[in-house]
């Protein structure tokens, strides 16, 4: 049987008004008990309430943010019901004219956007505190009359995931608005829920009110619990009692709270005390001002205006000051680009560092935008940004003070640097001969001689750069990472990995290659592609973070081997994929001397430097990084190593696989094609990570921990949930988990379903990142398993195969500071 | 079996007993046979009147009262509070305190 | 005349102490005060009478008092708010209840130079039209105790009757001003909705009730309500109007058909009518066809109104409390059903009904359309007429207890009173004259905010129908001096 639940939120936020809603008392918290009460507050004889403007204009901000029909006129209604907290024993609110009324909220949940109407919004007064203590209770009215705004939402939701995002959402929402702080711990932000579960297909079932959900963690497990709670009834033939359930955070249940029936009769009648309130034209331009641009709306302007990702700009989104921060930043000069990154990076690091908020701390946009101009000017360099905001908020002073009192300004007067460059090429005739002749090895000696002359001064880049002009040469960096590519077959047939040498030395010559090429060397293992280990990987990326960062090279060509070539790939890309510089990965199935594996080589230098990321005629690659193999160039993301008949529709999926194509392997020669072209096409072309200048050995370490508490697992026909709970225990903590084609899995309650374990999962801090096993998106919106899936936390990939998404999770433990799989999980969904 | 007295008086959070509750049975049902005489006028097309007077929009200014000027001998918001708890028929500290066995 | 009685009455409040005991002292047989304190809010300086804060000119009592003057003594029903006395609404529920605040009518004729001397009895929380339902005892008619002084604002009206007080402060929500006035044979104004604060009134009826002014002249109506009229920021049902309607009056309507009458009321009537003719009016006879769904429509809205303005009263954060209870609503129960008499519950059952969801329709939102339609007639009438005169009650003031007119009867009786409060206009009740030993009142109804109309009428009408007292009690402002005792 399939059921279907439905889940309707009322959300209350307190509105930041001065006082309270009714009277003139401050709205404020944290105070002794009873000190912010008046007669009208505290329900005396003979007190009226008056209302509030500013809370009727803030209610009304957030009805039109909620794209909501505003009234033209609404009215006050009495709620009658006792409770020792409510002290006139009825609560004033809206009842037939709420303030706002049929509006929505778009939200993306698991990638899939969607849109959740708001049936109203309405204003009301909150009620006092009441505290259990012993065999008392005590009340504290201070709380009381505080103008609170109830939004409703129709039963749109399914699961407890869905409503935090919700949650989650609405509150960037009113903080953005500036209308309530959102801290549901505090209860300036609270949720009630209705939920009823049916038989697919017939409509709403019998409602149960969830209530005492004091986080968004609460909220999404007490719905849980209360549809696991209704469907358990359901399949056991019982009938769902209507009641209001209270969530027992303790217990982690929900627990009934006994109510007669008769208190549900709540009379409300027209408020006599306060007459109808009319939306005037000058209330509703008042109502306008306060509008800002809300976070969807300016996280999608982020990314097209400043060219960010979509991580970026969520980033940057998040919180309406930060936001307003960088855009200040970039109107005093900022580049987005590096804005953004530094905020998400150094500067996020050193808040946390040091406690404070962006905007008290010392680094004034100002500042920023000047640092960041410093650096693009190449007036400092990387490095010495970074020690020059730890120093903007060590001594609360300007970068330029800063950089001119510890010497730390760089020559980046290119005439300057042309001098010496001159003076030292003159001096040194013989290396300046090799290097013309095609030897690239003495350029190491003309840069350190360079940099001694300028006491280590002068811009690496522009040294690099100056250098090559004078000597009219271009440099490629190759970096040899094992493969057959770069070995030689013994006599028995066996490859062992080789040297570069001769795989340049066949190219070094070649008429079809521009004869200004000069290769520059790097071994970074001799190893066959299967022997690949954590710590062969730290070494790639550390090399090729410190040649982009110096910038010796117009182009990086990386051999490599076959087998593992999909995922260092993809690794590569996340890290790399917003370098201004090429960087081609190549391999072969032949050793170094065959004429393919010349021919592949070939091609990557060519697309190396030609200028451009995926320069290469059959790439349409997305970010720097691009792989060549067998003459064919591919973007870095989704590939897929097969034997394919027409290798010349790599990028489109095999239509028949016929017996005859399939079986004489050797006959058909191996190949890569592209899985799901167009969604890798889309995918972003920056570098989404940052290294924060880790050493080798530090990348190491973490790679090393992120590959043991990561697994890669197949969904199977009679798999069992105690083979995954085994790795659990064993300390996995991040699953790829290829599901079946269309993202379906068994989750039933039996030893092959998956449920167990993805429960398990969830308590142990498991993530589990589905990918699909066949072409096609991991769409899981139609499937009943699917949402069982979600329920359970797994967090579906999109398009991504199960190599890039693995290159991803390396890539966020990697550049994250955290093992949380929340924070991971957020970190991977933001990456797509 | 419930009366409809027995119910709006647990509404009303009102204890009825005895005499009381026969006498007030009996007034109640005699006034609601009288407020059923309101069937015999035509109210049809009229508004309800819910309001005594409907004019424009009052409100009041988001300023805590504190800030206002008010009459020299008014008491402070402070000592209002204070003489607010001072009614309080049982106090813990500052709060208001109320029984519930457990 | 008024000015050489509001001189004498400032006088009794420079000894206070003597006055007190006076008025102690004619309290005993009449019951009207609850409480007497005539030191313990004086009125502001006369220098500082002119910060009142009413939306018109602050306005002194008669004239401005002189250099040393004391001020002019003003009784206040005890279900408005004055700070540092009592609020009992002369029930059990507030016994012990004392007041933090001032109603802002109260704070403003403090500041325009009135002192209130004490709190006086009412039907508690108003509901009533004979102060006999009050935890503090009845109050007995200065023209015969045997008979009530009217309700709910009795102990105001028999204060000023009896010569204690020349004003007193009211509340009216069907009647209760102006049908203890007419019992006690004084002007009794009920103001258009919301020209008086409401703020401090303790709630009966929120949508039909005004704070009301009972006094021996009219001219002390007229000041005291100038003084206290205006906007109110805490009350923002308040009203008030730059451009009243023009105080002249042409045109009398008589309300006519068969009203009920008792030979006295009759009498009244019929002395208003000539004294309004001897005055030459022009007056016609008018019938109301909505008038005979006042009484049910009022009783409908008022007791669903009360039944949640009364919900406040729990014995949580002030009140009567039961000495145990097991928990918070245990507490609440037995707190009302010992707080509440019998009146108020009968009030707040009916009204709890009346809202009740499947009866709501039925009942007050019936009622409320009946308000529409009383409104209308009146509106289609005040565009023909300047003024309409009505009587205030069937009767003039009946006997303690239920043999002449019952608990049912009396309810049925409002029909000339709540007609003012369903439609939110002004009215003032004027007395006739005296008929076989008890006086008789009638009503003067005019449109919104004509209360100048209302006044200047009463003072034309008072040169044919003057003001009579209650023999033996000559007001205490014509004391002998100190040392010789009252009688």
């Amino acid at each position: 049987m399939s059921y279907r639940s439905f889940v309707g939120l009322e959300i209350h936020i307190q509105l930041a008004t001065r006082t309270k809603v009714f009277c003139g008392c401050r709205a404020r918290f944290g105070e002794e008990p009873n000190t912010n009460i008046c007669p009208v507050c505290a329900g005396y004889p003979g007190a009226l309430p008056a209302l509030n403007e500013e809370a009727m204009r803030l209610g009304y901000v957030v009805a039109r943010a909620l794209n909501c029909d505003l009234s033209p006129a609404c009215e006050f209604e009495r709620k009658n019901y006792f409770y020792p907290d409510l002290p006139k024993n009825y609560q004033i609110s809206q009842f037939t004219r709420p303030l706002g009324t049929d509006g929505f909220i778009d939200l993306e949940f698991r990638r899939n956007k969607r849109r959740v109407k708001i049936r109203e919004c309405h204003l009301e007064e909150d009620a006092g505190k009441m505290i259990h203590a012993g065999d008392q209770s005590l009340l504290d009215y201070n709380r009381a009359g505080t103008p609170l705004l109830e939004i409703v939402t129709d039963p749109d939701l399914e699961i407890g995931e869905e409503a935090e995002v919700l949650l989650q959402e609405f509150r960037r929402l009113v903080r953005y608005l500036g209308v309530c702080d959102g801290n549901m711990e505090e209860g300036s932000l609270r949720c009630d829920a209705n939920v009823s579960v049916n038989l697919e297909g017939q409509g709403l079932g019998t409602k149960v009110e969830i209530k005492n959900m004091n986080s968004f963690r609460f909220v999404r497990k007490a719905l849980n619990y209360e549809i696991d709670r209704q469907r358990d009834i359901i399949e056991r033939g019982g009938t769902i009692v209507q009641e209001t359930r209270l969530w027992n955070e303790n217990r982690d249940v929900s627990e009934s709270m006994r109510v007669k029936e008769s208190s549900n009769d709540y009379r409300y009648f027209p408020e006599p005390d306060m007459p109808p309130f009319v939306a005037t034209p000058e209330f509703l331009t008042s109502v306008d001002d306060l509008i800002v641009e809300l976070p969807i709306a300016r996280t999608a302007r982020f990314i097209s205006d400043y060219r960010l990702t979509d991580a970026q700009a969520s980033f940057l989104c998040e919180e309406r000051q930060i936001a307003d921060y960088f855009e200040h930043a970039v109107r005093l000069g900022a580049s987005p680009a590096a804005a953004a990154v530094w905020l998400m990076g150094d500067v996020q690091k050193l808040l946390n560092r040091s406690g404070t908020r962006l905007s008290d701390s010392p680094l004034t946009p100002d500042r920023f935008a000047q640092l960041l101009t410093l650096l693009d000017a190449g007036r400092i360099h990387g490095k010495i940004a970074k020690q020059t905001l730890e120093a903007v908020f060590d001594d609360d002073s300007d970068p330029q003070e800063i950089i001119v009192a510890r010497s730390w300004e760089q020559i980046t007067d290119p005439a300057a640097i042309d001098a010496i460059v001159e003076d030292v090429l003159r001096s040194n005739p013989q290396a300046v001969a090799q290097l013309r002749a095609g030897d690239a090895r003495p350029k190491g000696f003309l840069v350190g001689r360079i940099m001694q002359a300028t006491n280590g001064r002068a811009e690496p880049r522009l040294v690099q750069d100056i250098l090559a002009r004078k000597l009219d040469v271009q440099f490629v960096q190759v970096l040899s990472f094992g493969g057959a590519i770069s070995g030689r077959r013994r006599d028995d047939g066996v490859i062992v990995a080789g040297e570069l040498s001769q795989l340049i030395e066949q190219v070094v010559r070649d008429a079809s290659l521009p004869a200004d090429i000069r290769y520059e060397a790097v071994e970074l293992g001799r190893f066959l592609s299967e022997e690949v280990t954590p710590n062969d990987w730290a070494g790639l990326i550390g090399a090729v973070d410190a040649h982009l960062s110096v910038g010796d090279a117009a182009g990086i060509v990386v051999t490599t081997g076959t087998d593992t070539l999909a995922y260092t790939a993809a690794l590569l890309h996340w890290l790399f994929g917003g370098a201004d510089v090429p960087i081609v990965l190549t391999a072969s199935a032949m050793t170094g001397d065959a004429p393919e594996s010349t021919h592949n080589f070939k091609e990557a230098v060519r697309i190396a430097m030609s200028g451009g990321a995926g320069g290469g005629a059959a790439v349409d690659s997305p970010g720097a990084v691009s792989v060549v193999f067998d003459r064919v160039a591919y973007p870095a993301l989704n590939l897929k190593f097969e034997r394919i008949p027409a290798r010349a529709a790599s990028t489109d999926a095999p239509s028949v696989v016929t017996p005859a194509a399939a079986t004489p392997a050797a006959a058909t020669p191996p190949a890569f094609r592209t899985w799901n072209p167009d969604a890798v096409r889309d995918a972003a072309g920056r570098s989404l990570y940052e290294l924060q200048s880790l050493t080798v050995d530090a990348i190491a370490e973490r790679l090393e921990a992120a590959v043991t508490k990561s697994f890669i697992a197949k969904v199977f026909p009679g798999m069992q949930a105690s083979s995954l709970t085994a790795l659990i225990d064993s300390g996995t903590r991040f699953f790829v988990l290829e599901l079946y084609d269309s993202g379906t899995a068994n989750v039933g309650e039996t030893p092959f379903g998956l449920r167990r374990a993805l429960e398990y999962g969830r308590r142990a801090g498991a993530l589990f990142l589905c990918t699909s096993q066949q072409e096609g998106n991991v769409d899981f919106s139609p499937y009943i398993t699917s949402h069982e899936l979600w329920r359970e936390g797994a967090v579906p990939m999109g398009p991504l195969t199960t190599e890039s998404v693995y290159g991803l999770l390396l890539a966020v433990l990697l550049t994250s500071d955290s093992w949380d799989p929340e924070a991971v999980s957020q970190a991977m969904e933001r990456a797509q | 079996m419930k009366t409809e007295l027995d119910i709006t008086a647990d509404l009303a959070l009102l204890e009825l007993t005895g005499d009381e509750r026969v006498r007030l049975e009996a007034e109640v049902s005699r006034l609601l046979d009288y407020f059923a005489t309101m069937d015999s006028i035509d109210v049809t097309g009229l508004e309800p009147t819910t309001h005594a007077l409907r004019e424009g929009n009052r409100l009041r200014p988001d300023k805590p009262a504190a800030e206002l000027a008010s009459a020299d001998d008014a008491p402070s918001a402070e000592s209002l509070a204070d003489d607010i708890l001072e009614q309080a028929p049982d106090l813990e500290d500052r709060f208001i305190a109320i029984p519930n066995v457990l | 005349m008024s000015t050489t009685s509001i001189r004498s009455w400032r006088a009794v409040l420079s000894d206070p102490d003597r006055y007190g005991a006076a008025l102690a002292d004619r309290n005993r047989a009449l019951n009207a005060f609850l409480e007497i304190d005539a030191k313990r809010r004086p009125a502001a300086s006369p220098a500082g009478a002119g910060e009142a804060a009413g939306a018109g000119e602050a306005a002194g009592p008669g004239e401005a008092a002189g250099p040393g003057e004391a001020a002019v003594p003003i009784a206040v029903k005890d279900n408005i708010a004055v700070r540092g006395y009592q609020l009992t609404c002369a029930s059990r529920m507030l016994e012990n209840f004392v007041c933090p605040y001032d109603a802002t009518i109260v704070s403003r004729l403090i500041a325009a130079g009135y002192q209130p001397v004490g709190k006086t009895n009412l039907d508690e929380f108003g509901m009533g039209s004979s102060t006999d339902n009050s935890a503090g005892g009845p109050t007995s008619n200065p023209w015969d105790t045997d008979r009530v002084a009217g309700g709910s604002s009795g102990g105001s009206a028999a204060a000023v009757a009896a010569g204690m007080v020349p004003v007193a402060l009211g509340t009216d929500t069907g009647g209760s001003v102006r049908q203890p006035a007419a019992f006690c044979g004084v002007y009794g104004l009920k103001p258009t909705y919301g020209a008086l604060s409401r703020y401090g009134l303790v709630a009966y009826a929120s949508s039909l009730e005004v704070a009301g002014i009972l006094a021996d002249s009219v001219d002390l109506i007229s000041d005291v309500y100038t003084a206290a009229a205006g906007i109110d920021a805490m009350d923002q049902t308040s009203t008030w109007t730059a451009s009243p309607p023009s105080s002249e009056t042409r045109t009398v309507a008589f309300l006519s058909g068969d009203l009920g009458l008792d030979q006295r009321t009759t009498a009244g009537y019929a002395r208003m009518r000539d004294a309004v003719a001897s005055r030459g009016y022009a007056h016609t006879d008018v019938e109301l066809s909505t008038s005979d769904y006042a009484v049910p429509a009022y009783y409908t809205i008022a007791t669903a109104e009360a039944s949640a303005n009364l919900a406040r009263f729990n014995g949580v954060r002030y009140g009567e409390r039961p000495l145990y209870a097991e928990n918070p609503e245990s507490l609440v129960r037995a707190a009302r059903s010992a707080g509440f008499g019998s009146e108020v519950k009968l009030r707040i059952l009916l009204g709890t009904y009346v809202l009740r969801s499947g009866f709501q329709e039925q009942y007050y939102q019936r009622a409320q359309k009946i308000r529409t339609a009383i409104r209308n007639e009146f509106d289609s009438l005040f565009a023909t007429y300047d003024l309409l005169v009505l009587p205030v009650f069937p009767t003039a003031a009946f006997r303690h207890g239920a043999d002449e007119l019952d608990a049912f009867q009396q309810k049925v009786a409002d029909k000339f009173t709540t007609l003012a409060n369903l439609a939110a206009l002004p009215a003032l009740s004027i007395p006739t004259g005296v008929f076989d030993g008890l006086p008789v009142g009638i009503q003067v109804m005019g449109p919104p905010h004509s209360e100048a109309r209302l006044i200047e009428f009463a003072r034309v009408i008072a040169t044919e129908l003057p003001f009579e007292r209650p023999p033996g009690y000559e007001p205490l402002s014509t004391l002998p001096p100190s040392g010789s005792e009252v009688a």
